[in-house]
């Protein structure tokens, strides 16, 4: 399905990574920003500062990748993208992307030293960088969506709702890397209390923006079946048209029905009964693995579906 | 005497008026001559192209007279013809429908380009793309309505229809103009009141591709046929296709 496609599998690694590194990216802010010095904020914004640079870094390398220049040779012709800014998406992107990635090494920095606490020597700077990671990772999250939106030649893409849609699952992604990370990499100083409490903010986290996400989704599609010409035509890929059954069994039930419906059944227990929130360990690794999967696949569906739909007649 | 005082004041007020008015008219002809020349200095050229379809007869002239001005790679079209073919017998038509960058008033490509590569000349209203600094992103052919752009493989930059600048800027006609057996093509000014090709759009029906997408081509078509293989959903035979590497219409 993705030959003769001009973007293929590296620029659709590229939105997801980039996205879960956002999404990691605003989450750590916040969750610094709005937790006191208890033990669990802290440790989660460290998962979530840790693992932002990390996928964006590796996702704006494949970028280059796909580049015509590069794979004629030209290996640092990429840098032409620095010579101006105009306000092109990609452009603007460029210079987000840049400034995100500095940033989010920065941020990281505070947290890397194996004994970081909160109110270690980098306390002030890393309070200053978390206010400085939520927009910068909001941008970085939202302006893919921008990119792809902004030409009517891919009715597909070119929604208002598009940009939105990326943002719920970079934030979804993100919070499901912390969660990989936070199940993988077990905080031992937490009592058992505090880091089922971080378990819990995770999760809830995750299954509000799933369901969020959901919703745009939902809106995405009516919008576009309600409408006639090249929107209408072009959604009947994932009507009936060759991405259905990915779109409907990959990304709506396996992606977000599945992940959600698990989640909220361990937090509701606590949130309705007041009992105590256990996960067990097998699926605290399958849960935050399947909603990355999803992450994947909806990116994947929607570069393949926009490039394959164009407007109707000529 | 009231009469002749009427009749020497209608006088006067006809002498008055018609001298206000030979100086009113004097000075609107004498504005209208300089806001004309004022136009012809500063009227912006914009080199456009008028197809004939009815004179096309799918010989692929244009697409080899590109393809060897420019040593366009293999499977790759700067300049392409389309088939179109409808209908069931004894009620069936197949015409043809010759493509090229439109070279928009509004090219979308222009405004996502994000290294400035792809420009329109402000000279001759040409959209070019400067193979030196493009990266080959690929962000102009997605937001391409007209599939016109490619990436040359050997350059590794955004490649397409530049109405063959390098004769144009020395007075000749495009390669496909020039090689066209029934005379389909015509190029010129479409700012030019007086050019042959304004006068053709002006005494005929024309239209352009994908006027929905708001990009104003410059590229206008004399009886294009717009049947598309949508047009099947009706129930009707339509086949279009190209010698592209990708054979259908994108």
């Amino acid at each position: 399905m993705l030959e003769n496609l001009d973007w293929g599998l590296p620029v659709i690694s590229y939105l997801f990574l980039a996205g879960l590194g956002a999404g990691a990216a605003v989450m750590s802010g916040a969750v610094l920003l709005h937790g006191g010095p208890t033990g669990w904020h802290f440790s989660l914004a460290r998962y979530g500062a840790l693992l932002a640079p990390i996928p964006v870094a590796i996702g704006s390398g494949l970028l280059v990748l796909e580049l015509g220049s590069f794979q004629a040779g030209h290996m640092f012709k990429f840098l032409n993208l620095y010579k101006l800014i105009n306000l092109s998406p990609m452009s603007i992107g460029t210079w987000l992307l840049t400034v995100f990635l500095i940033a989010s090494v920065i941020y990281a920095y505070t947290y890397a030293r194996p004994g970081a606490k909160f109110d270690d020597a980098f306390k002030d700077l890393r309070r200053v960088m978390a206010w400085i990671m939520i927009p910068l990772g909001l941008g970085v999250a939202i302006y893919t969506g921008m990119l792809l939106g902004a030409m009517p030649s891919r009715p597909f893409w070119n929604s208002p709702v598009l940009a939105m849609l990326f943002l719920l699952s970079a934030l979804s992604t993100g919070v499901a890397g912390m969660m990989l990370m936070r199940a993988l990499f077990h905080d031992r100083s937490l009592s058992p209390d505090e880091d089922r409490q971080g378990g819990y903010i995770l999760t809830s986290a995750d299954t509000v923006f799933i369901s969020l996400e959901i919703l745009i989704l939902f809106m995405f599609i009516m919008f576009a079946h309600l409408t006639v010409g090249d929107v209408g035509y072009a959604i009947t890929v994932i009507l009936g048209g060759s991405l259905t059954n990915m779109f409907w069994i990959g990304v709506v039930i396996f992606g977000l029905l599945i992940p959600a419906l698990i989640e909220i059944k361990y937090i509701f227990p606590k949130l309705l009964h007041h009992r105590q929130f256990t996960v067990p360990h097998r699926l605290e690794i399958a849960v935050p693995v399947i909603v990355l999967s999803g992450g994947f696949l909806l990116r994947y569906v929607i570069v393949v579906a926009g490039q394959i739909t164009g407007p109707v007649g000529i | 005497m009231t009469d002749s005082h009427l009749t020497i004041s209608r006088r006067d007020l006809v002498f008055s008026l018609g001298g206000s008015g030979v100086l009113a008219i004097g000075a609107a002809v004498l504005a209208a001559t300089q806001r004309a020349e004022a136009a012809v200095a500063t009227r912006q050229v914009q080199y456009g192209m008028l197809i004939d379809t009815r004179r096309c007869i799918g010989c692929h002239a244009c697409s080899v007279a590109c393809k060897s001005e420019f040593n366009v790679p293999l499977g790759l079209t700067r300049s392409w013809v389309e088939y179109i073919e409808k209908g069931t017998y004894p009620n069936v038509r197949r015409s043809f429908l010759p493509r090229l960058c439109n070279h928009c008033r509004h090219p979308i490509c222009v405004d996502v380009c994000p290294t400035g590569a792809t420009y329109k000349r402000k000279e001759d209203g040409i959209v070019v793309v400067d193979s030196d600094i493009c990266i080959g992103c690929k962000y102009c052919i997605q937001a391409c309505p007209y599939d016109a752009r490619f990436i040359n493989p050997e350059t590794g930059s955004a490649d397409k229809c530049d109405f063959c600048l390098h004769r144009v800027s020395q007075g000749v006609a495009p390669s496909c103009v020039n090689t066209c057996q029934g005379r389909a093509r015509i190029f010129g000014d479409i700012n030019d009141p007086d050019s042959e090709i304004s006068q053709m759009l002006n005494t005929n029906a024309v239209s352009v591709l994908r006027p929905g997408q708001g990009t104003e081509p410059s590229v206008y078509y004399i009886g294009a046929d717009t049947a598309d293989e949508h047009y099947r959903a009706r129930g009707q035979y339509v086949d279009v296709s190209t010698h592209r590497k990708q054979q259908d219409r994108r």
